[in-house]
């Protein structure tokens, strides 16, 4: 009976040869650590995000007059509404944290490399595409500090030469935020999880294609692979039952710690709050936002110190494998720019004044000369470590022996894989 | 680096990007969130405080959640449905020309200000008489909100302590009220934690044994 079923199916749509291939067979190396488990919680916050989301879309009213009640009586006569409230407002920052995790690891150990470029630059679009969510998503509840915040990043397209006036009324649908911006929000903030969805089909494309990195940063013999199922299930719902704990723990214990005060007063077009701070997901760029005296000059750089990312394949020329593992001077950088986006992440929090502002400008030159700088120093490093002979010897071998040129390798070792 | 590691680096990053305390001098006190305290607070609310304030977001049945008796209910809400919102007695346009601003509902103060039973509290007893002989507060200065507690003109410590007492009742409800299912929700929430630490404990064990065979390969750096 079962059987037959399977048969059916198989003769019209690949389904035991696509579960066997990308999940029960599908060879993974066998030494990665629980620092490879963010990217599946990261899909897992995006269900959690579209499911609560949609339940929420059902008793939520996007319009001026009518959100902040809505949110109460989401909050107040909905069953367990304050529940899918919570899940989805510690949801967003749970999302972001579990995304700096995952690219930070990719950071450390280099996996932005070839052949994974084009999962590094998906991943970044996934990125900007969370941004743009969160940001939408943080004008419904329609408090004071959405307002404002949704008042001050939209008006940052000003800056734009020329045309600057006319995108910010385009983008807010009205001279100032107010009831159509809440609208056109509220539709896009609905809308961009299923595109969301869909980049993060081309991501799992792409790395089914190259496979996972690993911490040796080589490309594993077959025999250094084991499958999918059941070694890294279990192993992602492990790390998955760790999540929840932290996870849950805010959501029942500390649920308004992610929401600011002011989000709890109602929108007021008259009355701009003593101090607007965007959610902590956003601080380090704001603070660099800030940290620039020239308008249009704050909004670049602030662009660029997400978009600078994409460029880590061209800027890192260090041929070594496992990242960080075997490269002291870039491992050293790694753990001054996490240090540096944890400063600008504390100044974007403080009201401004003049010596924050300046450490604000340090930090911020400091995280574009990281990148500016790391072109000389892999270079200096590759070829440093290759003379005296500083790495572990297997590192030395499969460099020099296979000039480490993994994707080529990888196509012929497949072929006899377990 | 472990897993432990990664949770560590990311509450350190929650943390750090979490904004800093309130600058305002509030008293160092526990609001009680026992339901005596709150149906206490609920009485001074609705018999003072909702002769200027709303409730908006909440019902006069809600108040049967927290235990008021239903004769009393019945004294407060007078003729007035039972599903009606607590809507103070004084209309917004009469307290616009007696004090110059609409008095702030009161549904969600305590989620609206930093620390918000502590403030609440704090402002109750924070009155005094400036050396022009107007009434003032040191949380919020220039309020335009009359010393309804009578703080500033109590005689004795013993009348002081009652109106502390009565002002961290009021600072309770309040609490309640801008969160009326956090009690529920810290309920559950002991329910669930323990079920996730069983739960993984045992997604643990499982991993152990379903990974014992597997020779770990020594350019394992981590």
């Amino acid at each position: 009976m079962r059987k037959s079923w399977k048969r059916w199916i198989d003769a019209r749509f690949p389904l035991t040869s696509f579960v066997k291939n990308e999940l029960t067979d599908y060879p993974t190396p066998r030494n990665l650590n629980y620092w490879w488990n963010f990217g599946f919680l990261a899909g897992f916050v995006l269900v959690l995000q579209i499911v609560t989301g949609v339940f929420l879309a059902m008793h939520y009213k996007p319009a001026a007059a009518e959100a902040f009640n809505s949110v109460q009586h989401i909050m107040r006569d909905v069953n367990y509404g304050w529940l899918i409230r919570y899940l989805h407002s510690t949801g967003a920052s749970a999302f972001f944290a579990v995304i700096f995790v995952h690219m930070a690891r990719t950071l450390y150990y280099g996996s932005y490399r070839a052949p994974r470029e084009l999962m590094w630059w998906s991943g970044q679009m996934l990125l900007i595409m969370l941004m743009a969510t969160a940001f939408m998503g943080y004008l419904l509840p329609w408090g004071q500090m959405s307002y404002w915040g949704a008042q001050v990043i939209t008006g940052l397209f000003g800056a734009t030469p020329l045309i600057g006036d006319h995108i910010v009324i385009w983008l807010r649908g009205d001279f100032s935020v107010g009831d159509d911006t809440l609208t056109r929000f509220f539709a896009l903030h609905y809308l961009f999880p299923f595109l969301i969805m869909a980049v993060v089909v081309l991501h799992m494309i792409a790395l089914h294609t190259v496979k996972s990195s690993n911490p040796s940063g080589m490309s594993l013999h077959a025999k250094d692979n084991i499958p999918f199922h059941p070694y890294f299930t279990i192993k992602d719902f492990f790390g998955l039952g760790l999540f929840l704990i932290i996870f849950c723990s805010f959501v029942f214990f500390k649920p308004e710690f992610f929401i600011e005060t002011e989000n709890n007063v109602p929108a007021n077009p008259l009355q701009t709050p003593a101090h607007i701070v965007p959610e902590w997901y956003f601080l380090p760029f704001y603070a660099i936002l800030r940290s620039i005296p020239d308008k249009l000059g704050g909004v670049v750089a602030m662009g660029m110190s997400i978009i600078v990312f994409a460029l880590m394949p061209f800027l890192d020329r260090c041929k070594i494998p496992g990242g960080a593992c075997f490269r002291p001077v870039f491992r050293a950088m790694f753990y001054l720019f996490m240090a540096d986006v944890v400063l600008l992440g504390y100044i974007g929090a403080q009201p401004p004044n003049a010596t924050l502002t300046i450490i604000g400008e340090i930090a911020t030159f400091f995280y574009f000369a990281i990148f500016i700088i790391l072109p000389f120093t892999s270079h200096w490093e590759n070829r440093m470590l290759l003379r005296e002979e500083k790495l572990p010897d297997a590192a030395r071998t499969l460099i020099l022996e296979e000039r480490y040129i993994p994707i080529r390798r990888d196509e012929k070792k497949n072929g006899d894989a377990p | 680096m472990s897993g432990r590691g990664a949770f560590i680096a990311l509450l350190f990053l929650v943390v750090a990007g979490a904004v800093s305390a309130s600058s305002l001098p509030l008293a160092d006190i526990n609001i009680a969130s026992d339901d005596r305290s709150i149906r206490r607070g609920a009485e001074t609310v609705v018999t003072v405080c909702m002769n200027c304030h709303n409730l908006k977001y909440i019902r006069f049945q809600n108040l049967l959640d927290i235990g008021v008796d239903r004769d009393s209910l019945d004294l407060w809400k007078s003729d007035k449905d039972l599903n009606a919102p607590l809507i103070g007695y004084t209309p917004a346009a009469m307290a616009l020309d007696i004090y110059g601003v609409v008095p702030p509902d009161l549904s969600l103060i305590t989620a609206a200000r930093a620390h918000g039973g502590r403030y609440v509290y704090s402002l109750l007893t924070s009155f005094y008489t400036n050396d022009s002989g107007n009434s003032d507060n040191h949380v919020f200065p220039g309020i335009m909100m009359p010393d309804v507690l009578g703080y500033s003109f109590a005689s004795d410590d013993k009348e002081r302590h009652d109106i502390e007492k009565s002002a961290s009742d009021v600072a309770a409800f309040l609490v309640w009220a801008a969160d009326p299912n956090a009690g529920l929700r810290k309920k559950i929430g002991v329910g669930v934690i323990i079920y996730l630490l069983i739960l993984t404990l045992l997604l643990s064990i499982w991993k152990r044994h379903i990974w014992k065979d597997v020779f770990k390969s020594g350019s394992n750096s981590a």
